[in-house]
């Protein structure tokens, strides 16, 4: 089961509070301005920055 | 009607998550699984709730989620999320306890501020009164806590009120009194109680045993939330009892009756931070909402000795 629309629509990136993306391999929720990636583990968004992980620029 | 349940993966938001769900309603949980104790545990909580397609699940903090569009989308919150234990609050950790059952409850208030909740349902706790001199205790009993942790649950009350105060959030605080049943915290006495009972292991006692406790079971403490959704008053703060008030000592007796094994016990001296007696009058809560609780302690234990009999891998 992908993850809800709607709760994609309502999350923020947790550490600038901007919008965040579905990475194209679903597996993350991406925030851009922060290049940090949300894991989904589960079907369950990780909005942790703790647990986000650092993207390099190519992404 | 969708509900947010803030701490949802913990032992009385994950039963409270479940009985909303099965009235219809739809939910948003968020937990952040503070390590008090183990991430499996919680998850193992869960595990029903996440079969349901109403059920929406956020791992986060509410220090740095976005609540305002959360809260946008939910009519009410059943904030039960906080940092547990009164022994471990002393100390260096204290900040913690601060973070999470003050600021975090202070954060989310200031979230609600321009949303159009019906209710704000603050999970308070009979550690706010600590000795009390008047038994049984009533809303309206001096509070005076005997450990860090209280302070902490007394602050966060005292927010949930003045938020109603300044800002008009419908907030209702329910001050549970020692909640048992399925899936019980396992740093909580019952719960050490009856495993150590099943496994053959030493008990130990803090003080002579001879300390009384409300217990109450957590089908009670459950209905009493979903009672105060519809029928609490505004800025208040209601006891929630279980009507069965006994002996630490007594309860264990009634352990070793309903699992046929003799509990081992070793006495050790009293833990600061332990009140000597809880007691609850529930008048108001039942004169309010109606509340009055239904699974006595011999029903409540057997119930939570079989669970806990079937379910011991867990824990381990
Ligand atoms: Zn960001």
């Amino acid at each position: 089961m992908p993850i809800d629309e709607k709760l994609l629509e309502i999350l923020a990136c947790p550490k600038c509070k901007g919008d965040i993306r579905l990475s194209e391999d679903q597996a993350g929720l991406i925030c851009d301005r922060c290049k940090l990636l949300y894991p989904i583990k589960d079907d369950i968004p990780i909005m942790l920055i703790e647990e986000a992980v650092k993207l390099g620029e190519s992404v | 009607m969708a509900l947010l349940i803030t701490g949802v993966a913990g032992f009385v938001g994950s039963h409270l998550a479940e009985r909303l769900l099965k009235e219809g309603f739809d939910l948003i949980g968020v937990d952040s699984f503070l390590d008090y104790y183990p991430k499996g545990i919680k998850e193992n909580n869960l595990k029903r709730v996440r079969e349901n397609p109403r059920f929406e699940f956020i791992e986060g903090n509410l220090l740095n989620l976005n609540l305002k569009e959360i809260l946008e989308q939910v009519d009410a919150v059943f904030h039960q999320a906080a940092i547990p234990g009164v022994r471990a609050s002393w100390g260096k950790d204290f900040s913690q306890y601060v973070e999470n059952n003050i600021q975090a409850t202070q954060v989310l208030l200031e979230a609600c501020k321009d949303i159009r909740l019906k209710k704000f349902i603050y999970a308070s706790s009979s550690s706010i009164y600590g000795d009390s001199d008047e038994l049984p205790i009533k809303e309206t009993s001096p509070t005076n806590p005997v450990s860090p942790y209280g302070v902490s649950k007394l602050a966060g009350e005292h927010l949930t009120a003045l938020y109603f105060k300044g800002y008009g959030i419908p907030t209702v605080s329910l001050r549970y009194f020692t909640v048992y049943g399925s899936r019980q915290r396992p740093d909580m006495g019952f719960h050490k109680f009856i495993s150590a009972v099943l496994l053959g292991r030493e008990i130990e006692i803090y003080g002579t045993g001879e300390q009384t406790r409300d217990f109450t079971f957590i089908e009670d403490a459950v209905e009493a939330n979903l009672q105060a959704f519809f029928g609490g008053k505004e800025g208040e703060a209601y006891n929630v009892g279980g009507g069965s008030r006994i002996k630490l000592i007594e309860a264990i007796r009634i352990i070793e009756e309903i699992s046929g094994k003799s509990a081992n016990l070793k006495y050790k001296d009293p833990q600061r931070g332990d009140a000597k007696h809880t007691y609850a009058d529930v008048s108001k809560a039942k004169r309010d909402f109606g509340y009055s609780p239904k699974v006595n302690i011999y029903e409540g234990l057997a119930r939570h000795c079989k669970w806990l009999k079937d379910n011991l891998d867990i824990y381990r």
